[in-house]
């Protein structure tokens, strides 16, 4: 919930803010745009995964935006259009984090399922035993 | 553990208002781009309409000019019937009229047709193989200098005040624009006119190693346009006194 609230308020800064990107700068800010994405998906995965960890989180964040507006600015020197390397990156793994996300969501009730009736199991077993 | 997951919800929740920023911003930044492409679309109309009023409005005037110039002849007869000075002062109007590009003029003299180069490019300069303001001057300069009367260019007459320069891809003459190929009509010694264009590193030779191609050809009979405008002079007077 708290990111959902995080994505409006972003939103709604970036809506109520003065000044707009001049077209010259725009592939950058799109290369930006596709690696904070790729963040804050790859960030609610691990956390969902429980396996998050921030420093790796936050070098991974910053290391992929700044790679990628490298990149940017690169293929633009050299008149090959390389920002598309980070478009077809972060594209996939956007996939990939949803695909993640998607099976944790719709098996955490199954596990949790099974976990219950595990425990009712033993519990049954135990006061069964218990009779005895 | 507790305050790791704390910290990496923060973390996700920054990246998440990061991400709805800069999703904003794109959005606002692409469509205010789009609107200002559409702004130029539609001011390019505009222009056009402009032009387009700008361009009857012209023709309308030359007409009414024609019409006034017709008028003015009349007069002139009638001027010239009454008496023997007004008959001597229609001659020297005449006259003038002639020397200075006021009438259509006939004679002999030579055709000019000058297009530019259908040669393959092996400079990788397209500006070389067109026909630029400063070779149709080099012609008009040595046709003048060969002793011609009267030149036009594109059936535009040539004046003592005439401009021939470049404006983008056409060539402006007497405030009119013309595109290639140009037809240039002198009226002189057909011989002598001729001779002055082909010879060896004339100007002809010199065009023709681009191979722009520039045809000569000796007319008979050549008939050329009046002026079709007003000249007015605004800052020249006659000269009042002596001047040393």
């Amino acid at each position: 919930m708290l990111e959902l609230s995080g994505l409006l308020l972003g939103l709604l800064a970036g809506m109520l803010c003065p000044w707009t990107v001049p077209a010259k700068w725009s592939l950058y800010l799109a290369a930006g745009l596709l690696a904070a994405l790729d963040s804050a998906l790859g960030g609610l995965n691990a956390r969902l995964k429980e396996n998050f960890s921030l420093k790796i989180y936050l070098s991974g964040a910053l290391g992929n935006a700044g790679i990628a507006v490298c990149l940017t600015w690169l293929g633009e020197k050299l008149g090959i259009p390389l920002y598309l390397a980070a478009v077809v990156v972060f594209g996939t793994r956007m996939f990939q984090n949803f695909a993640e996300i998607r099976r944790e969501l719709l098996t955490s009730t199954q596990k949790k399922d099974k976990i219950k009736q595990d425990v009712v199991f033993k519990l049954s077993r135990d006061t069964k035993s218990g009779e005895k | 553990m507790e305050r790791q997951n704390k910290g990496g919800r923060l973390a996700v929740t920054a990246a998440c208002v990061v991400l709805g920023f800069l999703l904003a911003l794109q959005l606002k930044s692409v469509q205010r781009n789009a609107a200002a492409d559409a702004t130029s679309a539609s001011r390019l109309e505009t222009l056009q309409s402009l032009y387009n009023d700008m361009s009857d409005q012209k023709e309308a005037l030359e007409r009414q000019l024609t019409q006034t110039q017709a008028e003015l002849e009349q007069y002139r007869q009638q001027a010239a019937s009454s008496s023997t000075a007004g008959e001597a002062l229609k001659a020297e109007v005449d006259h003038l009229e002639l020397i200075a590009g006021l009438t259509d003029v006939e004679g002999p003299g030579v055709t000019v047709v000058m297009q530019d180069s259908s040669t393959v490019n092996t400079t990788g300069d397209e500006a070389d193989y067109l026909i630029h303001d400063n070779d149709l001057l080099s012609v008009v300069n040595e046709l003048r200098d060969a002793g011609a009367e009267a030149i036009s260019l594109n059936g535009e007459r040539l004046l003592a005040t005439s401009e021939i320069r470049c404006t983008g891809a056409v060539v402006s003459v007497n405030g009119r624009r013309y595109a290639p190929p140009f037809v240039l009509f002198a009226i002189g010694n057909p011989t002598t006119l001729y001779n002055a264009l082909t010879m060896r590193n004339g100007v002809v030779d010199v065009l023709g190693q681009w191979k722009i191609e520039v045809k000569v050809t000796v007319s008979d009979q050549l008939l050329i346009p009046k002026y079709n405008g007003v000249q007015t002079l605004e800052f020249a007077k006659p000269a009042a006194g002596e001047v040393e």
